[in-house]
């Protein structure tokens, strides 16, 4: 270890926004003089909108000078704006709640609501078992009446019902090949373009793994995976697959053959998000505690947008992930609260994680010449303990004096969970992109919460006593623990399964191992290109930008159900 | 051959004072004085003077069982009559407080029978039998371990611990439990927040040189940088090697 200088800090512009008029080095300021929470102007629309709702319905709601705390609203501090890190755009703390963001809960509509289904096994079935002709043409006249079938068109039966094309737009069907030949034969407005989407490196890496074969990236409706869950993702598109099939090829809905179709989409050919979970989650395929951390991050696409800025790439996934993992995952679906939002957005606001992440940059090319802009194999560095324990440490120190020396910026990352998942997520980030091996990364993590436990005597809540201080022991246990490799690991990971504040980050260790490599993707290639796809409501190449354009009510979301209510 | 606590690594003043915490061989300098009243009123669980509420019978007057580690642990004073169990819970600012969370837990384990400490961020509790809190919790907040300005006992709402200081030196407060008068720190309020009858003095916050020499917490701005102990430093990455390589049966190479 040995410090490095670096003049540049990032936090700092943002520090000086939400702290107007003070020096971001002041130790000092007031308190008790805000107005309470009349200071916020969401807080204020909340109270208004309030006013409104209680005329109309009879019920008390939102009262927040009588109801907290005895009469003691919040707001005795500043009640600080936030900077969604990377993009320049304030927003208020209350924006980052997903419910009050249509750009998250959207995100991970449209994670939940896809799903790959491979076309080889009913192309055999069709073509070996029923004699059938299939070429690119029968594919194309195939998926033209599937992307009528997918958001709920009849095909084959009289007198059906069927869904209101406006309510559904968001729901289609592409595919996607290795094969060249093939791709350019069928329909143009069908096919995920891998040459047009990625880099000519990573495009060819990504049609060498495709192989000849042909997938189908499904995306079902925003509305029906809301109303249904993540497990009707599979089933309600293998019956519009089958259905498709019976009408595209001619097939009497009855014989025998439908059953391999069938299974073949249903199951056999299907490649899930997430796996289901354990009967005490209670939940289905396609849910967040189910998704592996490398597919995690084959699904956002910074990478693939800033392939020369992995430290980049590693913290939109931390954005997107933590946002996921910990905001709704944990917050609400597990834990049934209002949401974990503050242990999240820590990670993806004011550019402190990106500064710091940017020092650990700075540091492994100073130290150990590793020319992070330009990834590859190549350049890494040998993963010895000794190795991940100097970027952890000189990482970690350099985070914690950045927090004594700008108080305004502990003040900013008031919770020591958010402080120690931040340094946690920069030394993580940079051992994975510094060795390309993402279980040193969750080792550099592991050293980081035993050195900020040491520095300051303090950590997290509770649940970082559980998992961090015994991380070092199981961060590189393959054998004894039965451990996987980070890419593996999941929301549901022993010791991972009820912690606020590490998930998001761990997927992005596991990015950042790739990212650092220069590797086209990490765990997955069919979910890289699934979710390169531009016609996606959300784009998951920028999600803190979209967060962004959520917080400031600029994101149109799918799902809206106003074609069928009173307008207002 | 005996063993002989160490209590921590490290060269630094920081490390120092931590060791003294817990050595309970150290004798705590008491700094001030708190009457026994005024600590009943500050903890806010049972009116001064009143009877302890039990949770159960005194143990001589119920049927003990048959249990052999009973006869080895000697009772507490609050457990022996049937005390009810209640808290004391701290923040500590990141600024110098004399003691921090963990540390805390440390000495209090070290230095206290029968307690139940939990260690968060932002604050730190401890909880035992009610009569036995008294005792602990006066010696928490006479001695050296507490500082009126920069440690507070607070039952709920006690976000604070890393924010700046407010002008007149005081770690913040959103029910403002105690506040600076005349240059003596006085709590107006219970640590849960409900207000006092009469306010309860805790004396003087200590001067900055003062908490300096008494700190616990490495910072790089307020006082010693983590980074100039090496030793601590040291230490740290040797015992995550050690338990990366071995898990909780570390040997030495």
């Amino acid at each position: 270890m040995g410090k490095i200088e670096r003049s540049q800090k990032l936090f700092l512009d943002a520090l000086k926004e939400k702290f107007h008029g003070q020096d971001p080095k002041s130790v000092n300021t007031t308190f008790y003089n805000f107005d309470g929470v009349k200071q916020s102007p969401r807080k204020r629309e909340f109270m208004a909108a309030t006013k409104a709702i209680e005329q109309k319905r009879g019920i008390s709601m939102y009262d927040p000078e009588h109801c907290h705390l005895g009469g003691i609203p919040m707001g005795q501090r500043q009640l600080m704006t936030y900077e969604v890190s990377g993009t320049g755009t304030f927003v208020e703390g209350d924006d980052l709640h997903f419910v009050n963001n249509a750009a998250m809960q959207q995100m991970w509509d449209d994670i939940r609501r896809t799903i790959i289904v491979g076309m080889d096994l009913a192309h055999t079935t069709l073509q070996k078992r029923l004699g059938k002709e299939v070429t690119p043409e029968t594919i194309s006249e195939y998926l033209h009446i599937l992307n009528h079938a997918m958001p709920g068109g009849a095909v084959v039966q009289e007198h059906m019902v069927e869904t209101h094309p406006g309510l559904v737009d968001d729901c289609y069907v592409k595919v996607f090949t290795g094969d060249d030949e093939m791709a350019d034969s069928i329909e143009k407005q069908f096919v995920l373009d891998i040459d047009k989407l990625f880099t000519p490196e990573h495009a060819a890496v990504l049609k060498k793994n495709v192989g000849k074969s042909i997938y189908q990236a499904i995306h079902i409706p925003t509305i029906v995976s809301r109303t249904c869950d993540g497990g009707t993702t599979s089933r309600w598109s293998a019956m519009q697959i089958g259905m498709s099939f019976i009408a595209a090829y001619r097939m009497c809905a009855g014989e025998a053959a439908v059953a391999d179709l069938s299974f073949a989409a249903k199951h056999a050919g299907v490649i899930q998000m997430a796996t289901h979970l354990p009967a005490r989650r209670a939940r289905g395929p396609n849910e967040p505690g189910g998704i592996k951390f490398g597919l995690f991050s084959d699904i956002i696409q910074a990478n693939r947008k800033y392939p020369n800025d992995p430290a980049k790439a590693s913290l939109e996934v931390v954005g997107a992930g933590t946002m996921l993992f910990d905001q709704i995952w944990l917050g609400s679906y597990m834990s049934g609260g209002v949401g974990f939002t503050q242990y999240a957005t820590a990670a993806y606001t004011d550019n402190i994680l990106d500064e710091f992440t940017y020092y650990g940059m700075d540091y492994i090319k100073d130290k150990y010449g590793v020319d992070y802009k330009n990834p590859s194999p190549a350049k890494l560095v040998k993963p010895t303990q000794e190795v991940v324990n100097d970027i952890a440490t000189e990482v970690n120190l350099n985070g914690m004096e950045q927090y004594e020396q700008y108080p305004t910026m502990m003040e900013d990352h008031f919770g020591g969970s958010q402080r120690a998942s931040v340094l946690a997520a920069s030394c993580g980030i940079t051992t994975s992109i510094a060795t390309g091996n993402s279980n040193a990364g969750l080792n550099a993590w592991y050293l980081s919460m035993l050195m900020h436990k040491g520095g300051w005597s303090r950590l997290g809540f509770f649940g970082y006593d559980l998992q961090d201080q015994c991380g070092s022991a199981n961060s590189l246990s393959m054998e004894p623990d039965r451990g996987l490799i980070g890419e593996l690991r999941g929301p549901n990971y022993p010791n991972y399964a009820m912690n606020v504040g590490h998930q998001g980050e761990y997927a992005a260790i596991s990015g950042a191992a790739h990212f650092g490599r220069g590797d086209a993707f990490c765990f997955n290639p069919l979910v890289k290109i699934t979710f390169a796809d531009p016609s996606l409501k959300f784009d998951f190449s920028e999600p803190r930008k979209e967060f962004a354009k959520g917080a400031i009510r600029e994101f149109v979301p799918a799902g809206e159900r106003s074609l069928i209510i009173p307008a207002k | 051959m005996a063993y002989t606590p160490q209590y921590g690594p490290g060269t630094s003043i920081v490390a120092e004072n931590r060791r003294k915490q817990m050595n309970p061989n150290y004798k705590l300098e008491k700094v001030r004085d708190v009457t026994d009243e005024d600590v009943v009123l500050i903890l806010g669980h049972r009116a001064p003077g009143s009877a302890y509420p039990t949770a159960h019978p005194p143990l001589a007057e119920q049927q003990e069982p048959d249990c052999p580690i009973r006869k080895i642990v000697k009772p507490t004073e609050g457990a022996k009559a049937g005390d009810r169990v209640r808290y004391i819970q701290f923040a500590d600012s990141m600024f110098n407080a004399p003691s921090q969370p963990y540390q805390r837990t440390y000495m209090e384990m070290y230095r206290f029978r029968g307690i139940d400490p939990g260690t968060l961020s932002g604050r730190q509790i401890v909880e035992c039998r009610e009569r036995d809190l008294e005792q602990y919790a006066k010696m928490l907040i006479e001695t050296e371990v507490f500082d009126p300005a920069l440690v507070s006992c607070r039952g709920a709402t006690v976000h604070g611990h890393s924010l700046r200081l407010a002008e007149d030196g005081m770690m913040f407060d959103m029910l403002q439990r105690c506040v600076l008068k005349d240059g003596v720190v006085k709590y107006v309020k219970d640590q849960i927040g409900e207000p006092l009858d009469r306010e309860v003095s805790v004396g003087k916050p200590m001067d900055d040189a003062w908490v300096k020499a008494h700190s616990t917490i490495f910072h790089s701005l307020a006082g010693v940088a983590f980074r100039d102990d090496k030793e601590y430093v040291e230490y740290i990455q040797r015992i995550h090697a050690l338990r990366t390589k071995y898990g909780f049966m570390p040997k030495e190479e």
